[in-house]
């Protein structure tokens, strides 16, 4: 049986600590740096210049948020262990699948917090500078939201079993992999093998399809997108989400810390 | 040695350091990228791939580079049309639905036949994601009536523009003057005026400008020609001087029209025609005077051009 509360006070513990990180601040300062960047970067074209001003700040705020999610995840587990609080905390009334789930929220929670300062710096750029917002802005700061989550699953994983450093490289090649993973469709499909058919189908089947959270180019240029294409690509990153956490859950129960 | 003098050598070597820092990079040539060659433009494809979900981002980034091209090249931008249209592949693939590059693309790339039909393949592109902006048809017939002469193809493109909105209310007039076989002046005037009136490119306008100003002056120049063969036939003998013309009791003209910089008419030492001291060289409708023999070859490149892309 999950105990909420014990999640509940793990995340907030989780988050109290994130936000006490140094890397925290130094990426979110430069996150900002380049929202604000944008709009130099935009004087540089008699055209389309809010446009630009708005690509630099929602690439951005991905790219950081990315890079927030790596950083602190990756440390996720090993600083408790390193410090061995992760004793004192497991000889108390609660699982290990709780821990790292609460673990889990905690750092997605400091994140979608990030992304909302990162966010509301980008909605004042955008507003002084007269470039237009809407819902389309909203949904796509949503969806980076979203696969921030999924990102933080990652590292969440790879931190349950290995070092930071190797959790760094998982984590940053599979976020590389993610955005390609429709390519690499694709390019199987093209192809007169069908075996090498048949495994690029499996590998997007398998791996995040993050592209899928992507929707820079439909807020840039105000594109329709359906509500339900909205809906799924959130219920799809919280399902994949969920998965790795359980196989996270799994190989971190049968981890020995001596 | 003391904490103070310690810290004095320590400032000056810093200072020092930053001098000879700051002396090294003042002695480094300030040569643009794009003219030391080092402008790297990747396959669209692999562009699209490396650029791993910031599509947009790295399509800002080509988009930036190709106004620094035609920026830094203020004499004759065409030259880098290869190179614009490359940046503008890339920036069109990464994000099909920008909407000024297809038609940065259609001012630019006029240094040959191939260039222009390069241009007007990224236009088809634009108009592809950008159906309802007559703006795209527009260039795109400008383009093959005033570069490639292909009135028919032309006037498919301005008849297109014309079921748009916005579009120019002359328009329909223009594409029955093409469908005639009516082309000439009148219509290059009339497309460039509108070209002038539209653009947001201050390069841009000023190439139209200039056009235009050519156009007028072959309007004057032409108007000399009718004074001319009119002089022949009252006196039996062709002008010595232009200004014959508007001279002796039985003057053609009243007065000469005026050149339009203040330059004076002359008989072209190369052709005996009447000409603008200023251009030096008589306006044709497909090619700017003032590079008349790169227009030859680029008709003659464009035959070669069409030829290869058949034998594909």
């Amino acid at each position: 049986m999950i105990s909420i509360p014990a999640i509940g006070t793990l995340a907030a513990n989780t988050m109290r600590e994130a936000i006490r990180s140094k890397v925290l601040y130094t990426l979110l300062f430069f996150a900002v740096l380049l929202i604000g960047t944008g709009v130099l970067l935009s004087t540089l074209t008699y055209v389309e210049g809010e446009r630009i001003l708005q690509s630099v700040g929602l690439a951005a705020i991905r790219l950081f948020g990315a890079a927030i999610a790596i950083f602190i995840g990756i440390g996720l587990i090993h600083r408790e262990v390193e410090r061995r609080t992760i004793y004192t905390i497991l000889s108390k009334p609660i699982s290990r699948g709780e821990f790292l789930l609460g673990k889990y929220l905690g750092l997605v929670a400091t994140i979608w917090l990030q992304v909302l300062v990162m966010g509301l710096a980008f909605a004042a750029v955008s507003l002084l500078a007269g470039a237009p917002l809407g819902i389309g802005h909203a949904q796509a700061l949503g969806l980076a939201a979203i696969e921030l989550a999924v990102v933080v699953a990652f590292s969440t994983l790879f931190s349950s079993f290995t070092t930071p450093m190797l959790a760094a490289l998982f984590t940053t090649g599979l976020y590389a992999l993610g955005h390609l993973s429709r390519d690499l469709r694709d390019l199987g499909s093209h192809s007169d093998v069908e075996t090498v058919r048949l495994v690029a189908s499996g590998l997007h089947r398998v791996l995040p399809d993050l592209e899928s959270f992507n929707l820079t180019t439909q807020a840039l240029h105000a594109l329709p997108v359906p509500g339900s294409e909205v809906v799924f690509a959130g219920l799809y990153g919280v399902g994949y989400s969920a998965i790795l956490l359980v196989l996270a859950v799994l190989i971190f129960e049968r981890r020995d810390f001596k | 040695m003391s904490w103070g003098r310690r810290w004095i050598f320590r400032g000056a070597g810093i200072a020092l350091l930053v001098a000879g820092t700051a002396f090294a990079r003042t002695q480094l040539p300030e040569r643009p990228a794009t003219e030391s060659g080092d402008l790297f433009v990747p396959q669209p494809e692999v562009a699209r791939l490396a650029s791993l979900g910031y599509r947009n981002l790295v399509s800002d980034y080509y988009w930036l580079q190709a106004l620094q091209v035609v920026g830094g090249s203020a004499q004759n931008p065409s030259a880098h049309a290869p190179l614009i249209g490359r940046l503008i592949d890339v920036v069109t693939t990464l994000d099909p639905w920008v909407d000024h590059p297809y038609r940065f693309a259609a001012l630019w790339m006029t240094d040959s036949a191939e260039s222009v039909r390069k241009a007007d393949a990224l236009l088809d592109r634009g108009i592809e994601h950008h159906p309802d902006e007559w703006r795209n048809f527009f260039y795109q017939g400008f383009n093959r009536f005033f570069y490639l002469d292909e009135d028919e193809r032309a006037a498919d493109s301005l008849e297109a523009a014309t079921r748009l909105p916005g579009s120019p209310a002359y328009l329909p007039r223009l594409v029955a003057k093409l469908r005639a076989g009516e082309g000439g002046l009148d219509a290059s005037a009339a497309m460039l005026e509108e070209l002038v009136r539209e653009s947001d490119d201050p390069y841009a306008r000023a190439e139209y400008e200039k056009a235009l100003d050519e156009i007028e002056t072959e309007r004057r120049a032409r108007t000399l020609d009718a004074a001319r063969d009119e002089f022949r036939r009252r006196h039996g003998r062709d002008i010595v001087r232009v200004e014959e013309l508007a001279e002796g009791p039985d003057a053609v003209l009243e007065s000469l029209p005026p050149e339009l910089h203040g330059f004076e008419w002359v008989l072209s030492p190369e052709d005996g025609r009447i000409v603008s001291s200023w251009y030096g060289a008589r306006y044709e409708p497909l090619f700017h005077a003032s590079a008349r023999t790169e227009r030859e070859q680029m008709l003659r490149g464009g035959a070669a051009g069409s030829s290869r892309t058949e034998s594909r």
